[in-house]
């Protein structure tokens, strides 16, 4: 394992960490373990070589293998496992809270209640102010209703609770949930304990009761989407804000000095005198410049008084609606523009995942192509060819496994890229002439495509294993990282041919 | 001392302790909070000294602590130069600091210039409002957002030059049409700056429908013409350029910005990467010497097989990898025949092209 000069290849080097930890040679020259792991996480999993493996010699090593999956482990799941609900001496009550909470109908149960719960409310409105006798029973009918829904909503709330508490309380939506239905459920139990004379909590109870409808923006997927989209684009926004309240401030300040004299003045009938007489005033007027309304009126009132300079106030004015009203709006109106799009992108990931998963393996069967291309021209590097190097290459079998190992399958062998493999001649001059061009648009070249594709088949889903004997993947390793030397000394050399070209051309 | 700043060189520091103790002093937390702390206290105060009522009650308090802020920004200023006296012009909060502390002395010089019943001496006043500005640098976030937003400037200003030309061209035809002659619309076009500021009103679209009533008063029948025309051009058309112009550009800078935070959190964390590398690759070559690799390398039998899941065994990288080793194959047999082509010196590195092929060909035929 020799080193170019003194200075280390990089790539040489992480092929070396990879042999190392593949085989974890450390461990082994301390002298800690003699074992080397032989089985995957996935064959341990399995529950068919699972058993094999059981019956088997039991104290084998197992490697893990991290890979982020798209796949989460519900809470639901893992509440399934833990002993404290397993082993309980009563019923799991919290696993039944969690089931009725995830059954549809409940959901869709909970949600009728709350349209009904609107309805009800618009019903009372109407008949709240009637003498008609015929209409208290449905008044009383109305009442119980209403009382019926609270309680359905709080018994809601309670599952959750016996679920998980301090779940909870991490979500933002259970909380504006516990905060609507609190605020709902206090004037109720206020007109309950007889409080009845005062109208004012009759008025704030109808109030609350409408505030139960919010409740629905909690529900629908698509509500929440435009909620969190709303408020992530409003927290990148936060000092935009700051910076237009800062504006705010001094525009407002500057209006009450500038307007002085106008606010002093004695001239009768000017109608906006009072627009700029302290700050909270100035501060109102400032609003409402900002919003275009009424400035030039506002303007020519405040020229009608001699004592106040034209120029200044002119230039107040102007200078507050070219840079608020105009420049700053604009710019709210792009961030949000911006942030909405990258939000759209983010929720769209999915579908971006997918797209890039179809190509890769559009890529991949383009390299299955190619590398099947067999070429009877033999080039400048007539190496020869491994024709007859087939029985080497049994030994190398392609598993693809299903996605689900729930279901235990027999490995399937494609052998039908096997035959390819042996004609590997060691040139491509035409392959790269007929590579498919009807992928690539415009015709990239090859490091273009290969990097431009690379990422996409790296994090391809598809499970894919190759079995490798021990000491070829030894030597594989072994000759990639003296590859990567040469390579790279090889580089150095073309560099010189280049420069010994350009030199002899100028001369 | 520092002596005297020469123009052709600056003497060397000779205070170079002190100085340091200086600069750590202005970029600790202590400082920043006792600056933000005067600034806002400031900001309260001149909200405070609006009423009358109160400034004329607490007189004696408002003097005293105006003298103390104007007292806290010159120390400021001052420390900040005794640090850097060149290097302190170039950062742009720096020159903000001294225009407000220049503002800060405007009312006293004006009072005693022009004496006490001046009529703009509430202007003065006035701009003393910015003084909340010098709380800017001691933010972060919006500082930064500064920077990004900085860009989208140049667009501002010309898209500005190009609205002023036109409602300049508008004034003066509307000006000839509508104001020139004594039957005209004196109020509204009567002189160039009236102009302007009707055909801002237009653009604004602001009570421009009043403005529309006068002229149709006078009888002028191309009025209506005019005033739909413009305001089509001005407002509907530029404002929305504006905000289309806008959007490309915020979206451009922001993008950008985040890029350069995410490069240097990139570089930062691969600069990591590599010196645990390297840690990891003197251990090995200290514990790993060639009989030890040798001896591990019989233990292993062709039979064992071991099943991986790495991008770098599995069968499409080796592909790609291949492939492109061929590729550049290719380029350097190019090459070598332009060179027999050219009559070149043969600048084959034999050797190393021997064993690289036949590295390769093991490769393959382990396969």
């Amino acid at each position: 394992m020799k080193v170019i000069g003194s200075e280390a290849v990089t790539r040489a080097d992480a092929v070396r960490s990879r042999l190392i930890d593949t085989f974890s040679l450390i461990d082994h020259f301390r002298g800690l373990s003699q074992a080397v792991p032989r089985h995957n996480l996935r064959e341990f999993l399995d529950p068919a070589r699972q058993r094999k493996l059981m019956l088997g010699d039991q104290h084998q090593l197992v490697r893990f293998s991290i890979r982020p999956g798209h796949n989460r482990i519900l809470f639901a799941q893992r509440q399934q496992c833990r002993l404290r609900v397993r082993c309980n001496r009563w019923a799991p009550i919290s696993l039944w809270a969690g089931w009725v909470l995830r059954k549809r109908i409940f959901i869709n149960f909970v949600n009728c209640l709350i349209f009904l719960n609107t309805i009800f409310l618009m019903v009372e409105i109407e008949l709240v102010n009637t003498t008609n006798v015929r209409m208290l029973p449905i008044m009383m009918a109305l009442e119980v209703g209403s009382w019926f829904i609270l309680f359905i909503f709080i018994l809601e709330i309670v599952l959750f609770w016996l679920y998980n508490f301090f779940l909870f309380w991490k979500s933002a939506w259970n909380l504006f949930d516990f905060f609507v239905t609190t605020l709902s459920l206090l004037p109720e139990i206020v007109v309950l304990v007889g409080v009845t004379g005062e109208s004012v909590w009759l008025q704030l109870l109808r109030i609350c009761r409408v505030l139960r409808s919010l409740k629905l923006f909690a529900r629908f997927r698509q509500i929440r989407v435009i909620i969190l989209a709303l408020v992530r684009a409003l927290k990148t926004m936060t000092f935009l804000l700051v910076l237009l309240l800062i504006f705010f401030y001094i525009f407002a300040l500057t209006g009450v000095y500038f307007f002085e004299s106008y606010s002093r003045s004695d001239i009768q009938d000017l109608e906006y005198q009072m627009y700029f007489t302290d700050v909270p005033n100035s501060l109102v007027t400032v609003f409402i410049l900002f919003t275009l309304d009424h400035w030039y009126a506002l303007l020519q009132d405040a020229w009608r008084v001699p004592a106040l300079s034209k120029a200044f106030s002119s230039l107040y004015v102007i200078l507050w609606l070219l840079l608020g009203s105009i420049i700053f709006r604009n710019i709210i109106v792009a961030m949000m523009v911006t942030n909405f799009q990258a939000i759209r992108n983010e929720l769209s990931e999915e579908a971006t995942h997918s797209e890039m998963q179809h190509k890769a393996s559009i890529f991949k069967r383009q390299i299955i192509k190619s590398s099947g291309h067999i070429t009877p021209q033999t080039s400048y590097h007539s190496a020869s060819s491994l024709t007859g190097d087939m029985s080497q290459s049994e030994n190398l079998v392609k598993t693809s496994v299903p996605k689900d190992l729930s279901t235990p399958q027999e490995y399937r062998c494609e052998l039908n890229c096997l035959p390819f493999r042996p004609k590997y001649s060691s040139t491509f001059f035409l392959s790269f002439s007929h590579l498919p061009i009807s992928d690539s648009p415009g015709l990239v070249d090859w490091e273009t495509h290969v990097h431009q594709n690379l990422h996409g088949l790296m994090e391809m889903d598809q499970d894919e294993r190759v079995v490798w004997p021990r000491d070829s993947l030894f030597r594989y390793f072994e000759l990639l990282e003296k590859l990567q030397y040469n390579i790279e000394e090889r580089k150095q050399l073309q560099e010189f041919a280049v420069k010994a070209l350009i030199n002899l051309k100028d001369n | 001392m520092v002596g005297t700043i020469g123009i052709f060189a600056l003497p060397m520091r000779k205070d170079t302790e002190c100085c340091a103790y200086v600069k750590r002093f202005i970029e600790g937390r202590v400082f920043s909070v006792l600056m933000i702390s005067t600034i806002s206290l400031n900001a309260l105060c001149m909200v405070l000294q609006t009423n009358y009522d109160i400034r004329n009650y607490l007189f004696l308090i408002f003097e005293v602590v105006e003298v103390l802020f104007m007292s806290v920004y010159c120390f400021e200023f001052c420390i900040k130069l005794y640090v850097d006296p060149l290097g302190y012009w170039k950062n742009g909060y720096n020159l903000l600091n001294v225009v407000i502390i220049i503002i800060l002395s405007v009312p006293f010089y004006m009072r005693k210039l022009f004496g006490r019943h001046y009529p703009y001496l509430n202007i003065g006043e006035g701009i003393q409002s910015l003084r909340i500005l010098k709380l800017i640098p001691y933010s972060r976030g919006i500082r930064t957002l500064i920077t990004a937003l900085g860009q989208t400037i140049c667009t501002v200003a010309s898209v500005m030059t190009l609205l002023f030309l036109m409602m300049f061209i508008f004034a003066i035809l509307g000006f000839c049409l509508f104001g020139s002659t004594d039957a005209g619309d004196l109020n509204n076009w009567g002189n160039l700056a009236v102009a302007f500021f009707t055909l801002f009103s237009l653009t604004t679209v602001d009570g421009w429908t009043d403005l529309q009533k006068d002229l149709d008063e006078r009888g002028f029948t191309l009025s209506r013409a005019f005033t739909i025309f413009f305001i089509l051009l001005g407002s509907f058309v530029f404002l929305s350029m504006f905000v289309g112009v806008m959007i490309i550009h915020t979206e451009d800078s922001i993008k950008k910005f985040e890029k350069e935070l995410e490069d240097e959190r990139h570089v930062a964390v691969l600069q990591e990467k590599q010196n645990i590398l390297k840690k990891q690759q003197e251990e090995v070559s200290r514990l790993m010497q060639k009989g030890l690799v040798e001896g591990f390398k019989k233990t292993l039998r062709h039979s064992d097989p071991m099943v991986l899941e790495d991008f770098c065994t599995t069968l499409p990288f080796i592909d790609i990898y291949l492939s492109t080793l061929d590729n550049q194959d290719n380029t350097i047999s190019k090459y070598i025949e332009i060179e027999d082509d050219l009559g070149l010196p043969k600048l084959r590195g034999k050797g190393k092209e021997g064993e690289h092929s036949r590295q390769r060909k093991s490769i393959e035929r382990h396969w």
